[in-house]
């Protein structure tokens, strides 16, 4: 098929997103597509999903935390800001998510919302030190915490004492 | 406005006080209302305040099975905690909750059996009690669950719109992975029918109200309109 003539191509809009997840938990492209593809057919419906048009371009996942880039019509940026947050799991093993913000090139969107920043301004997650996260291993599952919980983040409470801390930040 | 979320931390949800304001913080929120302020473990609402630039509020909210219960331990909390949140979720329950002014909020006043009529919404509105818009089913449900949960979230909406009663908006999470932004919410409203405008008020609220409170728990307060001055240096 030949190239659409400028105007009628799709304007795209991409989307920076953080993920985050339990740091045991193995994310990949796909899996993260297939969740935010039924998000968005479960929330916007068949032609709710099929305006907004969503294809993941950039994923990145380990040791609990990443990144991806979301391409979606720019007219339905809102819809698909909705959709990503009502991606609470993926193949099981839940998220966090927040977009970042949104531009229109893929390479606008890395240099500006996601680890890509010159400097390490506004990539680096964890940031300063003292804003490290910990995952304690509880009995059934993980607790996040962080080192402002000292020592033993379960000790008020009645779960056990968790042992192994998972990295974090 | 600066929008608040209302959570609830390690050991009744899944991480602690300190992991849910670190993200929340970074997320945009200015305050977190902790619903299990008196049981969370780890690093104290005051601790968390200080080191992570985000208010901390500390709460407490009943979870009773009946209103004599719920009424017993409202009374006993509400000296205590700056916010008093009651969990609805049974007609009767959301009854004593509307129509007792000392109750801050009614969370999830849909969930279960729970229902809500003009009636109550009337009351609610002349107590100021406010109903929470429970943003969580809509988030992590999916299929019969979540179609009921949005019905409830509808027609919540139309009454309190009508009564004008005050309102909450939270996403009910219970681990730094089930927050989402305050504009995921407001994009999340958009989808299934609030106005943005909506969302944003129900996210300051928990802020708004915080502030009430604590003012009316200072030693200045005596009651509304009235509080104790510094008229001895100004009356010569």
């Amino acid at each position: 098929m030949k190239h659409l003539p400028k105007h009628l191509r799709p304007r795209w809009r991409y989307l920076g997103v953080e993920i985050e997840a339990w740091s045991d938990a193995e994310i990949g492209r796909r899996g993260f597509q297939r969740a935010l593809w039924a998000a968005a057919r479960s929330l916007l419906g068949d032609p709710g999903s099929a305006d907004a048009d969503l294809t993941v371009v950039r994923f990145r996942f380990g040791d609990g935390e990443g990144e991806a880039i979301v391409r979606a019509r720019r007219d339905e940026v809102e819809a698909v800001r909705a959709a990503l947050a009502c991606v609470a799991a993926v193949g099981g093993r839940p998220i966090g998510l927040r977009v970042r913000g949104t531009s229109g090139t893929i390479r606008a969107c890395e240099r500006t919302h996601l680890g890509h920043a010159p400097a390490g301004e506004t990539g680096a997650r964890g940031g300063p030190a003292g804003n490290e996260r910990l995952d304690v291993r509880a009995e059934d599952g993980f607790v996040g915490a962080t080192p402002l919980d000292g020592d033993d983040p379960t000790a008020a409470g009645d779960a056990p004492a968790g042992g192994e801390a998972g990295s974090g930040g | 406005m600066a929008p608040y979320e209302a959570v609830r931390a390690h050991p009744d949800g899944e991480s602690t006080l300190a992991r849910l304001a670190l993200t929340a913080s970074e997320y945009g929120f200015e305050g977190l209302v902790v619903r299990n302020a008196d049981r969370a473990s780890g690093a104290s609402v005051e601790r968390v305040r200080e080191e992570y630039g985000i208010d901390a509020v500390d709460a407490v909210e009943i979870s009773a099975g009946e209103p004599s219960a719920a009424s017993g331990r409202v009374g006993n909390h509400r000296s205590d905690h700056t916010v008093v949140i009651v969990r609805g979720g049974t007609p009767a329950l959301n009854r004593f909750a509307c129509e007792e002014p000392r109750v801050d909020v009614l969370a999830r006043p849909m969930a279960g059996e729970g229902d809500v009529d003009h009636v109550l919404a009337r009351a609610a509105a002349r107590n100021g009690v406010r109903f929470e818009f429970d943003l969580g089913p809509t988030l992590r449900s999916s299929g019969g669950r979540r179609v009921r949960a949005l019905a409830g979230l509808r027609k919540l909406r139309e009454l309190v719109a009508d009564a004008d009663a005050p309102f909450v908006v939270s996403a009910g999470a219970e681990s730094h992975l089930e927050l989402r932004a305050p504009q995921e919410l407001r994009a999340v409203g958009g989808a299934i029918g609030f106005s943005g405008a909506v969302i944003e008020r129900g996210l300051a609220e928990w802020g708004r109200l915080a502030a009430r409170n604590r003012e009316r728990r200072s030693e200045r307060f005596i009651e509304p309109g009235v509080r104790r001055g510094r008229y001895e240096e100004d009356d010569r």
